[in-house]
C-alpha cells in the first residue's frame, strides 16, 4: 500500500508547526522546530536521523507520551493538547502498540503474561487465547511460560512484537526495533514486524537510523536540525 | 463489584502473585505480618485480661453493686432496687473478739444471709477436705479462717463464743468468692449467718459496724440506676459499682501492661520503618511497569488503584498470618501468666483482630503511601528515556505522613493523647537532630576515608575501609536514609531491652530478699523496747516501729468533709472510717516527697506549732504530710486543712507536704503523718514489719509467747505470690521483646534488600576495574560495619533520651544512665549489620559483572 493512495483520507496522525524545546542549563535547546507531518491509515513511515537528532523525542510526541512546546498535534482526529495526561492514555488504550529498542518486557512476567499486559487494560473475551495465538504467530508458541531472562534478545523482541499487535492496534510505533540485536536477528525481526503489520493492516511509524530498514517503508522522512524532510523512494526516483 | 473493578482486582492479585518472588515484597510481607502479630498478640491478651477482669469483678466485689454504710439500709431503698430488677443480699462486716476456752482473738466478722454469695462459690473444709460451696454458713454455725482456728486452737465441731452467743464451728473457709487479693484486713475471718447476729448483741447503737447491701443485675440495669447511685453517694453511702470499681491489677502488672503496649508500638514502628524501606525498592522496581502501563493507556487513577490493590492484598494476607501468630503469641503470654491470674479468661474477642488489620493498613498507608505516589506520577515517556524517573517523594513528606499515622496509632494504643503528641514531637525533634548528626558523620567518614593510607595489598583493611567509607559517603541521601532507619531500629530494640531490664531491676529492688514477711500490730508503748530487743537483728532501719493513733477526719478546710470533697469521693472509705495516723521525724523509707517540704522543727518558725499545740490543744494548726493519692481524690493541696477527731479531742493539720508511696511495699504505710510532739498525748500502739528467714521462724513463737497482746501476721504466702507474679510477668515481657527483636531484624533485611541493586552496580563496576572477590567482600563488610557503628551511636543517643522521658512520663520509674549502651549498640550494630549485609551480598559477589550492572532498575 503506497502513500500516494492514502493522501485523500483523514490522517491518523497529524502535526503542524511542531516545536519542542528543552532546558539545557540556562539555555533553551530546540530539538524540533516547526515540524509538520501527516501519517495516513495503513502507511508505514520511517523517520531517519543521526543519533541525538531528536527521533525518540518526536516519537514520544507523536505517541502522546509527551507534549510539544508549541504546535498542533492530533491522533485519531483528537487534538492531543486538548487532552490531559489521562485523556491521552485513554486514547492510546487498545489502539496504539509499541516496539522498543530495549524490548521493555517486564522481567517478572512470562512471555504470555507480557503479551497479555495491554489486554488487561482493554479487556476483551479470550485474552489469554489471543495472546497465545499472537505468540504462536511470532514463533514462540513453545516458550509461553518463559521469563524474559530465559529468552534471547531476538525472542524478547518477538514477544514485544506480539504485545504490540495483540490488542488489534491501529497504530504501532517502533523505536529502533533492531538497535539491540545483531544484523541477522534484526533482519528476522524486521521481516516479522512488516509481516504482522501487513496482516493486521496497521499503520506503522518507525524510528531508525538504518537506511535499509527505512527503505522497506512506504515513506521515509529525515529528521535534521529539528525539521523533517521527505526522502524520495526508489519508485519515485525512477518514475 | 463492577466488571472493571473486578478486572482490576484480578489483575492486581495476579501481579502480586508474580511479585512474590521479589525480595522487597517478601520484606514488606514479613514487616506487615510482624506489625499485626505484635499488635494483635498484645491486643488479644490485654483484651482478654480486661474482659476477664470485668467478668470477675462482680465476683470479687461480691455483686455488681455494693452499697455500704454504718446503719442498716431502709426498706424503701430495698424496694426501689428490687423493683429495678436487682437481686439483693445483706451483709454485715465488723470486728469482734472471738474466744474458745482461754484463747481470745480479734476476728473480722462477715455476716451473710441465705442469698450469699451472689456470684462464685466459697472453698470450705467442713471436716472432710475442701469443698466448693455456693452458700454461706447455716444458722447456728460459723466458718473460721484456718489462721483463726489455729490461733484459737479450735477445730470443726468446737463451739466458739462471739459476743453473747456460742456457735458451732461448721467449717474452715479457705477461700471466699468475694475476697479480693491482698491483706486488707489484719484480723482473720469469721463468717456467720445473719439470723444469729441478734443473739450476739454485738450490733448496738454506736458499734462500729458496716452494713452492706449487695446487688446482682445486668450492666444496663446499673446504668439505669446511675441517678439513684449518685444520690446515695451524695448521702454518704459508699457505692461500689462493677463498672467503676474493678479491682486493680497492682503496680507490677500495670507497668507490665504499659510495657507490653510500648513494646507492641515499638514493633509497629520498626515494621513501619521496614515497610518504608521495602516500599522504596518496590516503587523503583515498578517504575518501568507503571510507565509501560501508561503507554498502553492506563490512567493515573488506574495505576494508583492497581498498586494500592496489590499492596492491599499483601496487607490482608500479612494480617491473616500476623493474626494467627498473634493468637498463638497471646496464648503463650497467657500460659506464662496463668499461674498468677486468678481468673479464667474469656476467649479472645474480634476487636484486636480488626485493630491488627487496621494497624497493618495504617502502617502501609503511613509508611508507604507518599513513596507509592511516585508510581502514579511516572511519565509514559520513561519507556523511551529511562532516566525520566519521577522525583522521589520528599523525605520530609514521608516522615510527616508516617509520623502522623504513627502518632495516631500511639494515641489509639496508649489512649493518652498528651503522651502520643509528646512522643511524636520528641521523636520528630530527635529525627531532625539525627539527620544533622548523620550528615556530619557521613562527611566525617568521607574525609577519614580519603586520608586512609592506600596500602600495599589490594585487599588490605585500609583499602577496604577507604573504598567502603567512600562508597557510603558518596551515596549520601541513600546512606542517610539507611543510617536513620538503622538508628531508629537500634533505638527501638535497645529501648525495649533497657525498659525490660530496668523494670526487672525495679521489681527486684521492690521486693528484695529481706522484704518484710511479718507484720506486728498492737505493740503497746511499754512493750516497745522489749519487742525491739526481741526482734534483734531481724529488724533494721527500714522496719522501724511506727506509732499509730486512730482518728477520723471531721472537717476539711472548716467544712464537713462530705461538702468539701468532690461528689465522687463522698463515699470514700477514708471519710467513713478512722484512719491510722502516725508521727515521724524523718520521711519513711519508700516514701517520696512530691510537693511541699518535710517537717523541720529547727527551721525558722518550724517548731512554733509545738508550743501552740501545747498551749491550746485543738486550736493550733499543725503541719501534716498527706499521701498524694488521697489528696487527689479529695481535691486537696498544700495549705489545705484537715480536722481530725481523736478520742474526744480535735487536731487541725495543715498540709505541708504531699507524699507518693508504694502501697505494694510490704511495709506500714500511712495516709497522714504528723510531726513528733502532737499525737503522743493520745493513746497509741505501734506497728512494724520485719523479715524473718526460714531458720529464724521459731522467733515468732517466742514473740507470741512473750507478747500475747501483739498480733503477728505472716505474709510469706502473699509475698511468694507477688514474686511468682513478677517472674511470670518477666517471661511475658521477654516473649514480647523477642517479637520486637524480630521486627528489628526485618528492618535490617528490608533496608539491605532495598540497597542491593545499587551495591550490585558498584560491585560490578569494581569487578570490571579488576577488584578481586576478597577486596569486594572486605569493601562491603567495611561499608556495612561503618553503617552499623554510626547508626549504633545514633541509636544509643536516641534510646538514652527516650527512655529517660518514658520513665518520667509513663512508667513511673526513676531515669538512669546506661553506659554499656554506648559501647554495646555501636559494636553490636557494626557486627549485626556487617554480618547480615555480608550474608545478603554473598550472591552479588559471585555474580558476573554484566549481571550485576544489569540489576540496576530491574528486579
Amino acid at each position: 500500500m503506497k502513500a500516494t493512495s492514502q493522501r485523500n483520507t483523514t490522517p491518523i496522525l497529524h502535526a503542524e508547526h511542531l516545536c519542542k524545546e528543552v532546558a539545557s542549563g540556562e539555555r533553551r535547546l530546540t530539538i524540533l522546530n516547526d515540524l509538520a507531518l501527516s501519517v495516513f491509515p495503513g502507511e508505514t513511515v520511517a523517520i531517519l536521523g543521526q543519533s541525538g537528532a531528536g527521533k525518540s523525542t518526536l516519537l514520544g510526541l507523536l505517541a502522546g507520551l509527551d507534549l510539544p512546546t508549541s504546535g498542533e498535534l492530533s491522533m485519531f482526529g483528537h487534538l492531543l493538547a486538548e487532552l490531559d495526561e489521562d485523556g491521552r492514555a485513554r486514547l492510546r488504550a487498545g489502539r496504539v502498540g509499541f516496539v522498543f529498542q530495549n524490548f521493555q518486557l517486564l522481567p517478572t512476567l512470562t512471555a504470555l503474561e507480557n503479551v497479555m499486559l495491554p489486554l488487561e487494560l482493554s479487556p476483551r473475551a479470550g485474552a489469554e487465547a489471543r495472546a497465545r495465538e499472537w505468540l504462536e504467530r511470532v514463533g514462540l508458541g513453545e516458550r509461553l511460560d518463559h521469563l524474559p531472562k530465559q529468552l534471547s534478545g531476538g525472542e524478547q523482541q518477538r514477544v514485544a512484537l506480539a504485545r504490540a499487535f495483540v490488542t488489534g492496534a491501529e497504530l504501532v510505533f517502533a523505536d529502533e526495533p533492531t538497535g539491540n540485536l545483531d544484523p541477522d536477528t534484526g533482519e528476522r525481526i524486521i521481516e516479522a514486524l512488516f509481516a504482522l503489520n501487513r496482516e493486521a493492516g496497521t499503520t506503522l511509524v518507525l524510528v531508525t537510523h538504518d537506511h535499509a530498514l527505512a527503505r522497506r517503508c512506504d515513506r521515509s522522512l529525515r529528521l535534521d536540525h529539528g525539521r523533517l524532510t521527505e526522502m524520495m523512494t526508489l519508485d519515485e526516483v525512477s518514475a | 463489584m463492577s466488571r472493571p473493578a473486578l478486572r482490576l482486582a484480578r489483575f492486581s492479585a495476579r501481579g502480586l502473585a508474580r511479585d512474590l518472588r521479589a525480595a522487597d515484597v517478601r520484606a514488606l510481607f514479613v514487616a506487615l505480618a510482624l506489625a499485626v502479630a505484635a499488635s494483635t498478640m498484645i491486643g488479644f491478651f490485654l483484651d482478654r485480661l480486661d474482659r476477664g477482669l470485668t467478668r470477675q469483678a462482680s465476683q470479687l466485689l461480691g455483686g455488681d453493686l455494693v452499697l455500704e454504710q454504718a446503719r442498716p439500709f431502709d426498706d424503701a431503698l430495698r424496694a426501689e432496687l428490687e423493683e429495678a430488677g436487682l437481686v439483693l443480699s445483706d451483709q454485715i462486716d465488723m470486728v469482734s473478739m472471738v474466744s474458745f476456752d482461754d484463747a481470745f482473738q480479734p476476728a473480722s466478722l462477715k455476716v451473710v444471709d441465705d442469698r450469699y454469695p451472689l456470684y462464685g462459690a466459697a472453698e470450705v473444709d467442713l471436716g472432710e477436705g475442701v469443698e466448693t460451696l455456693a452458700r454461706g454458713p447455716a444458722p447456728g454455725e460459723v466458718w473460721l479462717a484456718p489462721r483463726l482456728a489455729l490461733l484459737l486452737e479450735a477445730q470443726v465441731g468446737d463451739r466458739v463464743r462471739i459476743g453473747e452467743s456460742e456457735l458451732k464451728v461448721g467449717g474452715l473457709v479457705e477461700r471466699e468468692p468475694d475476697q479480693s487479693a491482698g491483706f486488707g484486713s489484719f484480723n482473720p475471718r469469721l463468717m456467720m449467718h445473719i439470723d444469729d447476729i441478734g443473739d450476739t448483741a454485738l450490733v448496738q447503737d454506736g458499734s462500729r459496724v458496716e452494713f452492706e447491701l449487695l446487688g446482682a443485675g445486668p450492666p444496663d440495669l446499673l446504668e439505669a440506676l446511675t441517678p439513684l447511685l449518685e444520690r446515695l453517694r451524695r448521702d454518704g453511702v459508699e457505692v461500689r459499682d462493677v463498672r467503676r470499681d474493678r479491682p486493680g491489677l497492682g503496680n507490677a502488672l500495670e507497668r507490665a501492661e504499659r510495657y507490653l503496649s510500648l513494646a507492641g508500638l515499638a514493633a509497629v514502628l520498626l515494621a513501619g520503618v521496614a515497610v518504608a524501606m521495602s516500599t522504596r525498592r518496590y516503587v523503583d522496581r515498578h517504575l518501568d511497569t507503571a510507565a509501560l502501563l501508561r503507554c498502553f493507556g492506563a490512567t493515573q487513577g488506574e495505576l494508583s488503584r492497581l498498586f494500592a490493590l496489590q499492596l492491599l492484598w499483601l496487607a490482608l494476607a500479612a494480617s491473616l498470618l500476623g493474626a494467627a501468630l498473634g493468637l498463638a503469641g497471646q496464648a503463650g503470654l497467657l500460659a506464662l501468666l496463668t499461674a498468677f491470674l486468678p481468673l479464667e479468661l474469656p476467649p479472645p474477642g474480634a476487636l484486636p483482630l480488626w485493630l491488627g488489620v487496621f494497624t497493618a493498613l495504617a502502617v502501609l498507608v503511613g509508611f508507604a503511601g507518599p513513596t507509592l505516589l511516585r508510581l502514579k506520577k511516572v511519565s509514559a515517556l520513561k519507556v523511551l528515556r529511562r532516566e525520566l524517573d519521577p522525583l522521589p517523594a520528599s523525605a520530609w513528606l514521608v516522615v510527616a505522613v508516617a509520623s502522623a499515622v504513627f502518632g495516631g496509632l500511639l494515641w489509639l494504643y496508649s489512649g493518652d493523647l498528651g503522651l502520643a503528641v509528646a512522643l511524636l514531637l520528641g521523636g520528630l525533634v530527635m529525627l531532625v537532630v539525627l539527620w544533622g548528626l548523620g550528615r556530619l558523620l557521613l562527611a566525617g567518614v568521607l574525609r577519614l576515608a580519603a586520608r586512609l593510607p592506600r596500602g600495599e595489598g589490594e585487599a588490605g583493611l585500609s583499602q577496604a575501609l577507604r573504598l567502603g567509607g567512600a562508597q557510603l559517603a558518596r551515596r549520601r541521601t541513600a546512606s542517610l536514609g539507611q543510617l536513620l532507619a538503622f538508628a531508629v531500629t537500634f533505638f527501638a530494640m535497645a529501648m525495649i531491652a533497657m525498659v525490660r531490664g530496668d523494670l526487672l531491676t525495679t521489681w527486684q529492688a521492690q521486693l528484695p530478699e529481706e522484704t518484710p514477711n511479718h507484720f506486728a500490730i498492737n505493740i503497746q508503748p511499754h512493750e516497745r523496747e522489749a519487742f525491739e530487743a526481741a526482734l534483734g537483728d531481724a529488724a533494721d532501719a527500714r522496719s522501724a516501729l511506727y506509732p499509730m493513733v486512730r482518728g477520723r477526719i471531721t472537717a476539711i478546710n472548716g467544712e464537713t468533709p462530705r461538702d468539701a470533697v468532690p461528689p465522687e469521693s463522698r463515699g470514700d472509705n477514708a471519710l467513713r472510717r478512722e484512719l491510722n495516723l502516725t508521727w515521724r521525724e524523718t520521711l519513711p523509707e519508700g516514701n517520696r516527697l512530691v510537693a511541699g517540704r518535710w517537717f523541720d522543727a529547727t527551721a525558722e518558725g518550724g517548731g512554733d506549732w509545738f508550743d501552740e499545740v501545747a498551749a491550746e490543744p485543738g486550736v493550733a494548726t499543725v503541719p501534716i504530710s498527706l499521701e498524694d493519692g488521697l489528696a487527689e481524690r479529695f481535691g486537696l493541696g498544700l495549705g489545705d486543712t484537715l480536722t481530725f477527731t481523736i478520742g474526744a479531742d480535735e487536731v487541725v493539720g495543715e498540709v505541708q507536704s504531699l507524699r507518693d508511696l508504694d502501697w505494694d511495699s510490704f511495709r506500714p504505710n500511712f495516709y497522714v503523718i504528723f510531726p513528733p510532739g502532737v499525737l503522743e498525748r493520745f493513746g497509741h500502739s505501734f506497728i512494724t514489719a520485719f523479715h524473718l528467714d526460714e531458720e529464724r521462724r521459731e522467733l515468732t513463737r517466742e514473740l507470741v509467747r512473750d507478747f500475747p497482746g501483739v498480733t503477728l501476721l505472716n505474709v510469706d504466702a502473699i509475698l511468694a505470690q507477688v514474686r511468682e507474679l513478677l517472674t511470670q510477668v518477666t517471661r511475658a515481657v521477654e516473649l514480647v521483646l523477642a517479637f520486637v527483636l524480630l521486627a528489628g531484624v526485618s528492618v535490617l533485611y528490608a533496608a539491605l534488600t532495598a540497597s542491593r541493586p545499587v551495591r550490585a552496580h558498584e560491585s560490578g563496576l569494581l569487578r570490571v576495574f579488576g577488584a578481586g572477590n576478597r577486596l569486594l567482600s572486605r569493601v562491603q563488610g567495611a561499608e556495612f560495619a561503618i553503617l552499623g557503628l554510626a547508626s549504633g551511636l545514633m541509636g544509643a543517643l536516641l534510646a538514652e533520651l527516650a527512655t529517660a522521658g518514658l520513665y518520667l512520663a509513663w512508667l513511673d520509674l526513676a531515669p538512669r544512665p546506661h553506659p554499656w549502651l554506648w559501647l554495646a549498640l555501636p559494636l553490636g550494630g557494626a557486627l549485626a549489620i556487617g554480618a547480615i549485609g555480608h550474608l545478603l551480598s554473598r550472591d552479588l559477589r559471585r555474580q558476573a559483572p554484566a549481571a550485576s550492572l544489569g540489576l540496576l532498575g530491574e528486579t
